[in-house]
């Protein structure tokens, strides 16, 4: 799967350096949800076959090193810097990056506010970054049928899953569950992705994380923070998804600020003007 | 269990004058078990070539050769070896090697075999008489029949590399080479631009954790071997992040994790007999509170567990 190019200068130039720091190293693949999940797959398969899955970047780090996680980001943003971005024309590479980030920051902002373990808040992080994997190969694959699935939703001001299924045979939270299977990314992370449309159908044990990346991805699409192709969401899913975190959508109001300024703090360090993100 | 070292130096093979003692030849070590024919070598280094020979001197005459290689990783100086190991090149030998492999897509077959090259060397690979078999490793626990058994670890290193634990008879063999110490890799300055609490937390616990795994690994070892291959001094200096350990912190490992023997592996290239000799007076007096026996590793001692 290729890297979004969006990133995949910084991570030439950032991974390139002799002199990488490892904050710059995480910084950088963790703004690039195809590299996140690139390097969790590695460290689960290397690592951990079956148990103690890992969802955290800094800990693949320490384990891995820096030079193993280095050639990895290399090697995966060089497959993306070749050519990819006409594949993404479908679902605009840039737009479909801010919604990633966008919804990663909200999530854990909101974990923030819910006061969960500050050692478990990369995880919500993450989980919100990788949510629309699923998405990445649907485009990239069957761009065609693609294109015609997000109009279908656009039109219809439908749920973008029945789009995808009518017109491409697969939605994105089940493509995005046979990656993360097969990339060993945890149950967790797993799970946000498959049922983030759907958080209740998602284990009790996972459900206060998938239920926040929801609301997260509604918060970020409301708020048009990027685009990753869904239509406004029904408010009475709106409501399921609050009720199921115990939030209020007007506790979610002070959030705003810290998510914007977490995605400029993003595109700064990748060097993106604000011409290149339109 | 019978341990005997054929090659004892990291990096790369340095014969020599100065290096007579405690011999030239990169990682190779036998690993025998009483009551049973079984024969286990770990790395492929230059020591293995002497190993080969000793083999056809004194196994073949028995009956053919049957044996596996576990490599500890696939750097040069761990596999440099394996074209000069003539058991290969006999029709008669069954020999299946065992290895950890990077996250690059090659086998480990293609990795190995790879330097069976027209270009590097006038066999190929394909060509051997042996019947070779190339199984990748993960970290694990494994049961290699017999009454003998093995737990995998990866270990901190450049490349992915396994430490092995083998069981047999209630007695404990243990490789630890090559490694560094985990670290904190993330900025732990609040002062520094870069600093993240979280990172930074989050790297503190994931290095203390990791190190304390791996004193779990080795812990209570009749005899472990592990990677020594600087003084703290030049460690500091300049090799940090070379992927080794220095000796006074292999040391400290040994004696927080009640090991009994504890070979100090993979030497400097540039480290002389003579320097290993004033070191070993250092590190290597007996008599300490906590009956662990300290050497330095020396091509061709052989020790019963």
């Amino acid at each position: 799967m290729p890297s979004l190019s969006t990133t995949a200068s910084k991570v030439l130039e950032v991974c390139n350096s002799p002199r990488t720091s490892a904050n710059d190293l995480n910084r950088v693949i963790s703004l690039d949800p195809v590299l996140t999940g690139n390097v969790l797959k590695l460290i689960n398969s290397a690592y951990y076959s079956s148990y103690n899955q890992n969802s955290s970047l800094a800990r693949a780090i320490i384990m891995l090193g820096l030079n193993t996680v280095k050639n990895l980001a290399l090697s995966t943003a060089v497959i993306g810097a070749f050519g990819k971005k006409s594949s993404f024309t479908t679902l605009p590479m840039d737009a479909f990056w801010v919604h990633s980030i966008g919804v990663g920051v909200t999530a854990k902002a909101i974990a923030t506010a819910r006061n969960v373990l500050s050692t478990e808040r990369e995880e919500y992080f993450v989980a919100g970054m990788l949510h629309d994997l699923g998405k990445i190969p649907l485009n990239t694959c069957f761009s065609e049928n693609y294109g015609q699935a997000l109009q279908l939703a656009e039109l219809e001001q439908n749920s973008l899953l029945n789009a995808e299924q009518l017109l491409v045979g697969v939605d994105h939270g089940v493509a995005g569950r046979l990656i993360g299977e097969k990339w060993h990314l945890g149950p967790v992370i797993i799970e946000a992705i498959a049922h983030h449309h759907a958080p209740e159908q998602a284990p009790d044990e996972h459900r206060d994380l998938v239920a926040t990346v929801a609301l997260a991805n509604l918060y970020a699409n409301i708020n048009k923070i990027g685009s990753a192709g869904d239509p406004p969401p029904e408010s009475a899913f709106l409501m399921r998804v609050l009720e199921i975190v115990g939030l209020k959508w007007d506790d979610l109001q002070p959030l705003q600020a810290i998510v914007n300024s977490e995605i400029d703090k993003a595109q700064v360090f990748l060097n993106l003007t604000e011409r290149e993100m339109k | 269990m019978r341990v005997r070292f054929w090659g004892v130096r990291g990096s790369i093979p340095c014969p020599g004058r100065q290096t007579v003692k405690y011999g030239g030849n990169t990682a190779c070590i036998e690993l025998r078990f009483a009551g049973s024919d079984r024969l286990i070598i770990i790395d492929a280094g230059s020591g293995i070539r002497e190993l080969g020979n000793f083999m056809m001197a004194h196994d073949l005459p028995r009956g053919p050769i049957r044996t596996s290689i576990y490599l500890s990783h696939t750097h040069w100086d761990h596999i440099m070896g394996f074209p000069f190991f003539t058991p290969i090149y006999l029709p008669s030998t069954i020999l299946q090697v065992f290895g950890p492999v990077n996250h690059e897509a090659d086998t480990l077959e293609t990795v190995v075999g790879g330097q069976m090259a027209y270009r590097y060397f006038p066999v190929r690979e394909a060509e051997l008489a042996a019947t070779i078999t190339y199984t990748s490793l993960k970290e694990g626990r494994f049961d290699l029949g017999d009454g003998i058994s093995l737990t995998t670890r990866y270990l901190n290193h450049p490349l992915l590399c396994l430490g092995y634990r083998f069981e047999y008879q209630g007695k404990v063999f243990c490789t630890a080479f090559d490694i560094e110490p985990y670290k904190n890799l993330f900025c732990t300055d609040p002062d520094d631009p870069s600093y993240d609490e979280a990172m930074a937390a989050e790297g503190e616990f994931a290095a203390l954790e990791q190190n304390a795994e791996l004193e779990r690994f080795v812990s209570g070892a009749d005899l472990l071997v592990y990677d020594a291959q600087y003084t703290l001094k030049e460690y500091e200096l300049s090799r940090a992040g070379w992927g080794h350990t220095p000796m006074e912190e292999a040391i400290a490992v040994a004696k927080r994790n009640s090991v009994r023997r504890m070979a100090l592996f993979h030497h400097d290239p540039m480290r002389t007999d003579n320097q290993l000799d004033d070191l070993a007076k250092i590190y290597c007096q007996p008599g300490g509170d906590d009956n662990l026996e300290i050497f330095f590793a020396q091509e061709g001692v052989e020790i019963a567990l």
